[in-house]
Formats: C-alpha cells, sequence, structure tokens
C-alpha cells in the first residue's frame, strides 16, 4: 500500500463574509511524488494551501499530513511540512542567517544542528555572502531564494511550493527547477502550484485542475489531456477555464491557414 | 532543552531581537523622555512646589514616570511587533510552525514586558543618580510592577492582533492610553484635584496603578494597597483571557 503524504478529505472553506472558497475538496498525494495544483486565479489554490499549513481554518472536511491530523492536533503535521509562500514575506529586521536560525527554533531544532543546517541552506542557495545583511536589502530573486532555504530548513518531508518561479528571471527558474527535483528524488513529497504550465509539464508526476474551489480533474499531464480530448496540458487547462479560443495548437493553425 | 522550549525561546528571541536592533527608538527615546520630565517637572518646575504628602515633589512624580515607562514601553512594542509582522506576513512563519497559541501569546506578550523591564530599571537607575529615591515596600512594589508589565504587554498583544493599519496603534496609545496614563495622577495627587475630577479619577484604572507603585517606593498610596493589587491581576487576567481565546480562533491572524 502506497503511504500518504498529503490526504485532504471533504474541505470546506467558508469567509465570514459567505463567500465559499473550497466546496468539498478531496485530494490524494502520495510520499514521494511530486505533485502540481493548477487553477485561474481565485480558484481555491492558496486556500488549500494555507488550510494544509494552519494559514487559514478550514469549515469542515479533515486534512492529514503522513496520516496526522493537521488541524485539531497539528503537531506532528506541521513538524512535516515546509511552506514557500507566493508572497515574499520576509522579516525586514532579521539578517538572512537570523531568518534561518528562528525558523528552525519554531520547528524545535538544537542549536548547532540549526547553525549546521543553515550554513548548508545559504552554501546551496548561494546565499552565503549575504548571510549577515538584512532581508530587505536583497534583490526579489535573493528573496525568493531565501525562502526555499526557510521553507527547507526544518528538513520537511512535504514542500509546498506556492507560485515559487512567479516573476524569476530564466536563470532563477532553471536554478530552482534542479533544486526541487534533486530533493525531490531524494525522498521529499512536493506539491507546487505554479501559473507556468511548461513548469507543471516538466516537474510534476501528477496534476490536478482545481477551479471555483472544486478539483475538477486528476492524472498526468497526458491523462488530463485525454480527458479533455485535447492535444496537450495547455489546452486542456484553457478547456478548464472555458477559454479553448486561446488554443495554439494544431487545430487553430489549421483553421487560420484555411 | 525541550523542543517546546526551544521553539518558545526562538519566539522570544525573535522579539527581543526587534527592539535591540532599533534600541535608539526602542530603549533610547523613552529613557530620554523620562529624563525630561525628571528634569523638567521635578528639577525645574519641582523647586517651586511644595512637598506633597511630606515627600518632595520629584520624588513623589518618579514612580509614576517609572511605571508609565513600563507601561508605554510593553504597549508600544507588542501592538507595533504584531502589526508589523502582520503588515509583512512575516507572521505566518510563526502561524504555520508547530507553536501552540498560548506560546505565541506568552512570547509576544513577554517581548513587550522585557522592553517595558528594561526601561523601567533604566529609568530607576537614572533617577536614583538624580534623587534620592527611597523603595519602601519592595514586597509591593515588585508584584506592582510585573502586573503593570503584563497588562500593558497584554494591551499592546490586544491592540496590535485587531489593528489593520499603524495609525490604529497610534490612535489607541494617543487617545487612550497617553490620557489614561497622565489623567491617572503621574505629576499630582488626586487627592489635590476638585470635585467632580477628584471622583472621576477613581474610574480610571491606571491610578490605581500608579498608587501601588508609588507605595511601593515611597509608603504613600490613596487607595486601598490589597484591593488595588486584587483589581490589577484580575484586569490583567482578564485580558489575557481575551487575548488566548482570540489567538485560539486565529482572530485577524489566521484567514
Amino acid at each position: 500500500m502506497v503511504d500518504m503524504a498529503l490526504q485532504i478529505t471533504d474541505l470546506v472553506k467558508r469567509y465570514p463574509t459567505g463567500t465559499e472558497a473550497l466546496r468539498g475538496v478531496s485530494l490524494d498525494i502520495a510520499e514521494g511524488e511530486f505533485f502540481g495544483l493548477l487553477g485561474p486565479n481565485g480558484a481555491g489554490k492558496s486556500t488549500l494551501i494555507h488550510c494544509t499549513t494552519g494559514l487559514a481554518q478550514p469549515t469542515s472536511g479533515s486534512i492529514r499530513v503522513f496520516g496526522h491530523d493537521a488541524i485539531e492536533h497539528y503537531g506532528e503535521a506541521r513538524l512535516a511540512v515546509g511552506l514557500a509562500p507566493q508572497d515574499l514575506n520576509l522579516d525586514w529586521f532579521l539578517t538572512l542567517e537570523e531568518t534561518l536560525d528562528y525558523h528552525g527554533g519554531y520547528f524545535g531544532m538544537p542549536k548547532k544542528d540549526r547553525r549546521e543546517r543553515s550554513k548548508e541552506l545559504l552554501e546551496a542557495f548561494s546565499l552565503t555572502g549575504k548571510k549577515d545583511d538584512r532581508t530587505r536589502t536583497l534583490s526579489g530573486g535573493m528573496k525568493r531564494r531565501l525562502i526555499l532555504a526557510r521553507a527547507l530548513m526544518h528538513r520537511p518531508r512535504l514542500l509546498i511550493l506556492d507560485e515559487p518561479t512567479a516573476g524569476v528571471d530564466v536563470e532563477l527558474r532553471l536554478e530552482l527547477w534542479h533544486y526541487v527535483q534533486r530533493i525531490n528524488a531524494e525522498g521529499t513529497t512536493i506539491l507546487l502550484t505554479t501559473h507556468y504550465l511548461e513548469e507543471a509539464e516538466q516537474l510534476c508526476d501528477k496534476i490536478a485542475f482545481i477551479n471555483d474551489g472544486q478539483i475538477v480533474a486528476t492524472g498526468t499531464s497526458d491523462e488530463l489531456a485525454a480527458h479533455y480530448g485535447v492535444d496537450g496540458l495547455e489546452d486542456a487547462y484553457l478547456e478548464l477555464v472555458g477559454r479553448k479560443e486561446l488554443s495554439r495548437g494544431p487545430g487553430i493553425v489549421r483553421e487560420i491557414a484555411s | 532543552m525541550t523542543t517546546t522550549q526551544i521553539r518558545f525561546m526562538a519566539l522570544l528571541r525573535r522579539e527581543c531581537n526587534r527592539f535591540f536592533k532599533i534600541k535608539r527608538q526602542t530603549l533610547g527615546a523613552p529613557l530620554l523622555e523620562t529624563f525630561l520630565y525628571i528634569s523638567v517637572f521635578g528639577a525645574a518646575l519641582g523647586s517651586r512646589i511644595d512637598k506633597l504628602h511630606g515627600v518632595d515633589y520629584v520624588v513623589f512624580i518618579v514612580p509614576g514616570l517609572i511605571m508609565m515607562a513600563w507601561a508605554m514601553n510593553a504597549f508600544s512594542n507588542n501592538a507595533s511587533s504584531i502589526l508589523q509582522q502582520k503588515f509583512q506576513r512575516s507572521i505566518d512563519d510563526q502561524l504555520s510552525s508547530p507553536a501552540s497559541p498560548l506560546e505565541l501569546l506568552l512570547a509576544f506578550t513577554f517581548g513587550g514586558f522585557l522592553r517595558g523591564m528594561i526601561v523601567a530599571t533604566l529609568t530607576f537607575c537614572a533617577a536614583s543618580l538624580l534623587v534620592d529615591l527611597p523603595v519602601d515596600h519592595v514586597l509591593v512594589l515588585l508584584p506592582a510592577l510585573f502586573l503593570v508589565g503584563v497588562f500593558f504587554s497584554q494591551l499592546g498583544v490586544l491592540v496590535g492582533v485587531r489593528a489593520e493599519q499603524f495609525d490604529d496603534v497610534s490612535v489607541a496609545q494617543t487617545f487612550v492610553l497617553q490620557p489614561l496614563i497622565f489623567l491617572g495622577g503621574v505629576f499630582y495627587s488626586a487627592a489635590l484635584l476638585p470635585e467632580p475630577f477628584q471622583t472621576l479619577t477613581h474610574f480610571n484604572p491606571v491610578y490605581y496603578m500608579i498608587n501601588l507603585v508609588r507605595y511601593g517606593f515611597i509608603g504613600y498610596s490613596e487607595a486601598n494597597v490589597a484591593l488595588s493589587l486584587l483589581f490589577l491581576t484580575g484586569a490583567a487576567a482578564a485580558l489575557f483571557t481575551v487575548n488566548y481565546r482570540l489567538f485560539r480562533r486565529g482572530y485577524k491572524l489566521r484567514a
């Protein structure tokens, strides 16, 4: 039997305004999987991530991380999750080294371990020369790298990347891809949300489409294309959002030629 | 150290690190402010004011200034720190950790508490160099200052959690806190006020805090010491309970 890294069952999130951001979402991510979550803005991707990491409180449903409850008795579940959020939410007062050190502390890492791990991550993300600088002095790309380093600090078994390559240059994007592929190969389960379909296609073993607070389809890139009866992931996505007239596939080329 | 202790220390270190990094603003400025109060009200004007309840005017006001230093710093530290972290969303790093609502609340509380304690201690040391300040009832003074620190730390946490913009914090500080502290009798004895102001002062909770601290230093109080201590304990506990409920609910912290 495959062990599950993340099991979400009938998850509902209704805000006090009445807006239902998640409408009975169920999702299983197996241990070691590289899983992509795709959907338009406002589909519920970030809400789902926030519910998993404790930043939002679900209205109903259950979330289990490696079998541990993530809502009521969340201690073990949160230890297993690392979150690299979409926003560059760094504390301006802290240096890079302090950012990693405090994060390690929040997750109960002893001092010696924190020191070694932060040194290793600063090195891995080419940030060692900046370790004593305050985070607000970093460029956008460096902030993005630090956020990923922070998410990895406590050695999570499930890494959640919420649009990690939004607004970064090609070089950094490829660098991040290589890094996350490597840690996935080493056994870390990854949940990725992105608007770059080629990113999802290249990195993810499995992809789920989410729209209007519901999981609409799940499968490999080819399975999703087959599900919608189209040629590729992009066309499948356009079917999802009801914009198939934007397709760049062979069909539209033929139409233009005629 | 257990993982819980490591986590709590990390949360608390972060709070203290913040105010130490901007110590000119968080420690230096309040110290200078208190020094100016002592100079202007004590040395300059005080020489023209008769003794109040048997002590020099400057000695009469110093206990209130020490209490005010602790209260204002505890409050503003926590309100600003929480709002700033909410504003940057850097608070999500703590909120998505295994830290419990109680651990988070205590760490935020003691950040401001410690800043207030440092400024109050420095104020006490500086004042002791300038005036001959007695400590008559240390067993009242220490719990009174502790409770004042806890009360205003909690108030700072409450305002910081509720605030949505920096204006919300400064409004609470300028239009609520400062008038309550100044009208609570830091610079005068409420017994000298004409009616109805004397009676109105009795509805100001800060009046009882100032009296407790003043009693601890110079042995003079206009309010019942035991009742004031009881009232202050109850008020600090009530605020703590409110904050704990808000943290458990994730009010304005978690979506």
